[in-house]
């Protein structure tokens, strides 16, 4: 009954997990990038969906229509004017430092805005549920996966269906052949960052209808998040979707015999091991190797 | 060795004068205390990061006091100041925070900041320096094992007491209505986790099983796994060690698992004048300890409640309480020793209160050697959408609920 | 510049800047100077000993915050848990801090660059969550108070451990100069340029890599450590945080990590700007802003650093010299390595 329940909401999280890790991976694809501050612009868009439900009234699923185009374009914006100015030879680290210098930065603008206080969105249909083969599933959690899920899966149909996507992978999968097959690549950058911090948009929605939030809440997020995608094989969305659902599981099987705080271990002890025996994941990714 | 060097090196020695002379220049702001002189009083406390709900309700008690106290004149016919420093509920940043109260700004009197965490190093730095140290919020017995001379808490009991009152009437009930099993989890706080382990000390103690005892982060977000545990071991009692969020992120998961026990006691988060609608209004029958209430017929209360709503436009909590039950304690110590600065004075005021028993808005406080106060918490239960004492029997409000209805 | 007289110059650089630090106590006002000054030497001896892999390898580290965490608790665990003497204990905890990082460099160094970032910030994240939750042992959040190594009035508490920072600062800028002369020095440095190519030549560039970590720790332990004995009381919320590790970084860019006081100099500019700000204008989240926007500037425009940068262009208005983007000529190179043979 516990085991059955633990499944469930272990099922619940790893589709969140796997929303954010895919916008996480898809910029290391893009442009082996590892964006630190994704988790920040997470729990900006929970903030802002918290805003808005308490000012103005309006359903935190809302806040979208607003979130998930302004973020496209400041992903876009942060793509196209601040990390290509960084000199190739040193991108990866020093992209690093920028991005987490922007993650301190929406850190501290959050506190200095809403102050360091925790938040959380109060609906009519918090705390309402209802019963599946005698486990309990929360009604804001199945929102919040399903809105993972639609997520996703609209991210695979772009990525697989339309021209766009297959523009996406090429510059992925070889730049410079992208390049020459006449696809600029800088634009196409440009829009996958921009997709990628939708959905971080997206996942922030998702987080606020079920916790409470607070400025320095993204260092808890991106931990387990750049496991998830060392794991999955960096730059591979399959392969950190895939981690994702495995790690959100065993964490919340763990929990049933080690408790909350060790139980989070577990993205940790799968980083090191992965990065030990097999540094280009397990799901694919060929990219990680030189990385 | 390239060029740069010297640069570097230069600059270095540049920055480190300038330095120096930044040091120099704002380091002698504060001369010596003559009688008309206010009494400045040293506070640092959490106005940002994960204390700063509770830190700000120390401080407005803090505030409440100051003006209370100036309103007739001040103490010793000077009038009270406050320097209040924001430490960001970070260790390092307290000790330093008093340390340039003491060493810096040459403060007359210090008090407590807020949580035990914080309390402990800054009550280190006061002891060092030979000052009185009075705090509103170390409630954990670690406090008081440290061997401080200087330190008094100013509140009826330490947190490990605070259930006394409850653990008494739960075994005294008759048998067939004694729960036999109870569930706890608290916050991996020094505070949070004593008071849910003293009462889970003296239940196993009585008979009452323990099923689920699970500790989480200060920041922990999700309990969605916690409470499964709790719901699946369907326990009679739960006991939530919480601060405000905390509790109330516990609750709601519980409720999304439709788990009901029979009795429910919560340290902190039930006070909070936001609590009843963060959890959909079915709060009847929550417990929680309290070492303050408004109605409290102390005499001083009366006046601090009618002046604390003037001045804030709300009716103060506990925190509000605690910090001023700290500016009572020593400007009572003031009073009677008859002054307030740095030096020999601290060690007046410090016998004075070990010696003594001082009248605050929370009752008679007196202290043993460790600064430990002695007294046990009020139970407060939620009945018909208010919150109202109900234990001890002798100043009950209302009846207590139990079992409690369903949430 | 004739060599004699550069040499001349940078000796008295240093007798200066020896001389403003050992003389500081004795001019502070009051004992919270005293403390600041504690404070940002301790800052120094951590942004050197970083730029040992920083400065050399060009790996840049996140999680040096979590290493002297580590050496922090290491030397506390083992004066209060097995008795050992204050310092014996600190010398302990830092070989033990050094041997940690072997396995962890190992994991970190085998593969590049973005890899071993997100292993340096996973190691602040999980050193967190276990000294939080193995509290039996660690003491948990009720943290852990580490006993005073002598019985001195706070004062000369804070004065004895002034000097006893300048000394490690004294040893650690002493052992990256040695490096920075050596052989092995420039091998590390040519991994940094490029590390397939110092591969291709023949560099063993992982153990290179190892050693130099495994050194850095080393130090950055032993630092840790002394602000454990100094300081008194260990919060694992504290000790392992990811905004010491990031002021590090800014400490060491802003001061450029190709110069051997770059670092002491950072570390004094953004200490002490650090204590001015929060003695003047109080806390508030903009510590953050101004934190996260003067790295984000220092790694648009000054990669190489700021004070480099601004000698740089003194330079130019000096002189119509080499404009490479690399530290040392190719001739120069030549000669040095001559001169190491």
């Amino acid at each position: 009954m516990l085991l059955f329940q633990s499944i469930l909401l272990g099922l619940l999280l790893g589709g969140l997990y796997a929303l954010l890790a895919s916008g996480l991976t898809l910029y290391f694809g893009i442009m082996r990038v590892v964006m630190i501050a994704h988790s920040a612009f997470l729990i900006l868009a929970a903030y802002l969906a918290w805003w808005m439900h308490d000012r103005i009234g309006v359903d935190p699923l809302l806040s979208m229509v607003v979130t998930v185009p302004l973020f496209f374009a400041a992903g876009v914006g942060l793509q196209r004017l601040l990390l290509t100015r960084l000199r190739p030879a040193t991108l990866t680290m020093m992209s690093v430092l920028l991005t987490f210098a922007i993650a301190l930065t929406v850190e501290g603008l959050l506190g200095y805005a809403f102050t360091g206080t925790q938040r959380r969105v109060q609906l009519g249909y918090s705390s309402a549920s209802f019963e599946i083969f005698g486990a309990r599933i929360a009604v804001v959690k199945l929102i919040a996966f399903v809105l993972a899920v639609i997520a996703l899966s609209g991210l695979y149909v772009l990525m697989k269906r339309t021209r766009f996507g297959w523009a996406l992978r090429a510059t992925i999968q070889h730049r410079d052949a992208a390049r020459l097959l006449g696809i600029d690549t800088e634009r196409v950058a440009g829009y996958g960052f921009g997709i990628g911090l939708a959905t971080a948009a997206v996942g922030g929605t998702a987080l606020s209808l079920d916790t409470t939030i607070y400025p320095s809440l993204h260092w808890h997020w991106i931990g387990p998040l750049m496991a998830i995608i060392v794991v999955g094989g960096l730059g591979s969305v399959p392969g950190a979707a895939a981690a994702a659902m495995v790690l959100g599981m065993a964490q919340s099987l763990l929990q049933i015999p080690m408790g909350t705080t060790w139980a989070q271990t577990v993205f940790y002890v799968a980083l090191f091991a992965t990065l030990a025996f097999r540094p280009q994941g397990f799901f694919g990714g060929r990219l990680a190797q030189r990385f | 060795m390239p060029i740069n060097s010297f640069r570097a090196i230069s600059t270095a020695t540049a920055v480190f004068a300038l330095a120096l002379g930044t040091a120099g220049c704002s380091g002698d702001d504060q001369g010596s205390s003559g009688s008309s002189d206010p009494i400045v009083v040293g506070i640092s406390l959490p106005l940002t990061g994960d204390f700063s709900e509770p830190g700000k309700g120390v401080q407005e008690g803090y505030e409440a006091w100051a003006k209370v106290v100036n309103d007739k004149g001040g103490l010793l016919g000077r009038q009270v100041e406050l320097k209040i420093l924001d430490d960001q509920s970070n260790a390092d940043r307290v000790v330093a925070d008093y340390e340039q109260l003491i060493g810096k700004d040459q403060v007359d009197l210090v008090v407590g900041p807020f949580s035990t965490r914080l309390v402990v190093p800054s009550a280190r730095v006061a002891e060092e320096y030979d000052m009185l140290f009075v705090e509103p919020a170390g409630a954990a017995k670690e406090v008081f094992e440290q061997g401080f001379k200087n330190l008094f808490y100013a509140a009826p009991a330490v947190a490990n007491d605070h259930y006394n009152h409850l653990a008494e009437h739960i075994l005294a009930l008759p048998a067939d209505q004694r729960p036999k099993t109870a569930a706890y989890a608290a916050m991996d706080d020094p505070f949070a986790q004593g008071t849910a382990y003293g009462l889970k000390e003296k239940l196993e103690a009585g008979g009452v099983k323990t099923v689920v005892n699970e500790v989480y982060p200060p920041n922990t977000t999700d309990f969605s796994g916690i409470a499964a545990k709790v719901a699946a071991a369907k326990a009679d009692v739960l006991v939530g060690g919480s601060q405000y969020q905390d509790g109330v992120n516990l609750i709601v998961a519980l409720q999304q698992l439709g788990y009901q026990p029979k009795l429910a006691a919560f340290s902190t988060a039930p006070t909070n004048p936001e609590f009843a609608k963060a959890i959909g209004n079915k709060t009847t029958g929550i417990l929680s300890p309290t070492g303050y209430s408004q109605d409290a017929p102390y005499e001083s209360n009366k006046e601090f409640v009618e002046k604390f709503k003037a001045q804030f436009g709300k009716a103060p909590e506990e925190d509000q309480a605690n910090g001023y039950t700290t500016g009572q304690v020593v400007a009572a110590a003031v009073t009677a020793a008859g002054c307030a600065e740095q030096g020999e004075c601290q060690k007046k005021l410090v016998d004075w209160l070990h010696s003594n028993k001082v009248d605050t808005v929370v009752g008679p406080l007196s202290w043993d050697q460790t600064g430990k106060p002695q007294g046990a918490h009020m139970i407060q239960q939620w009945v018909d959408n208010d919150i109202k004492i109900v234990l001890p029997a002798d100043v009950k409000e209302a009846d207590f609920v139990y079992p409690k209805p369903a949430w | 510049m004739p060599n004699a007289s550069k040499r001349i110059l940078v000796g008295t650089a240093i007798a200066l800047l020896a001389a403003a630090i050992l003389v500081f106590p004795s001019l502070a006002p009051n004992p919270y100077i005293l403390s600041s000054g504690v404070l940002v030497l301790n800052y120094a001896v951590l942004a050197t000993s970083w730029n040992f892999v920083g400065g050399f390898t060009g790996y840049i580290s996140l999680g040096h915050g979590a290493l002297a965490g580590l050496g922090g608790y290491a030397t506390g665990l083992l004066v209060v848990k097995a008795g050992l003497p204050s310092f014996a204990a600190l010398a302990v905890a830092a070989l033990l801090v050094a041997a940690l990082a072997v396995p962890l460099g190992m994991a970190a160094l085998r593969v590049r660059g973005a890899s071993f970032v997100i292993v340096s910030i996973a190691l602040v994240l999980i050193l967190l969550l276990v000294f939080q939750s193995w509290a039996s042992f660690t003491g948990g959040s009720r943290g852990l108070v580490v006993p005073r190594p002598f019985d001195l009035s706070r004062p000369e508490h804070h004065r004895v451990f002034y000097y006893l920072f300048a000394v490690l600062l004294a040893i650690a800028v002493l052992a990256w100069w040695l490096i920075d002369r050596s052989r092995f020095g420039l091998g590390l440095k040519s991994i940094r340029e490029d590390e397939d190519k110092a591969e291709a030549l023949g560099t063993p560039t992982f153990a290179y890599k190892l050693i130099v970590f495994v050194v850095s720790a080393g130090f950055t332990a032993l630092a840790g450590g002394l602000y454990a004995l100094w300081f008194g009381d260990l919060d694992p919320v504290f000790q392992f945080s990811i905004l010491t590790g990031s002021y590090l970084v800014l400490m060491a860019l802003l001061g450029g990590v190709r110069n051997l006081f770059g670092p002491v100099a950072g570390a004094i500019l953004v200490g002490t700007a650090l204590e001015y700000f929060k003695v003047e204008y109080g806390d508030t989240p903009l510590h953050l802003v101004a934190t996260g926007v003067l790295l984000a500037l220092v790694v648009l425009f000054m990669p190489d650093g700021v004070l480099p940068a601004i000698g740089d262009l003194l330079k130019r208005l000096d002189r119509t010299k080499k404009s490479s983007i690399r530290e040392v000529t190719a001739a120069e190179l030549a000669e040095q390595r001559k001169a190491a043979v």
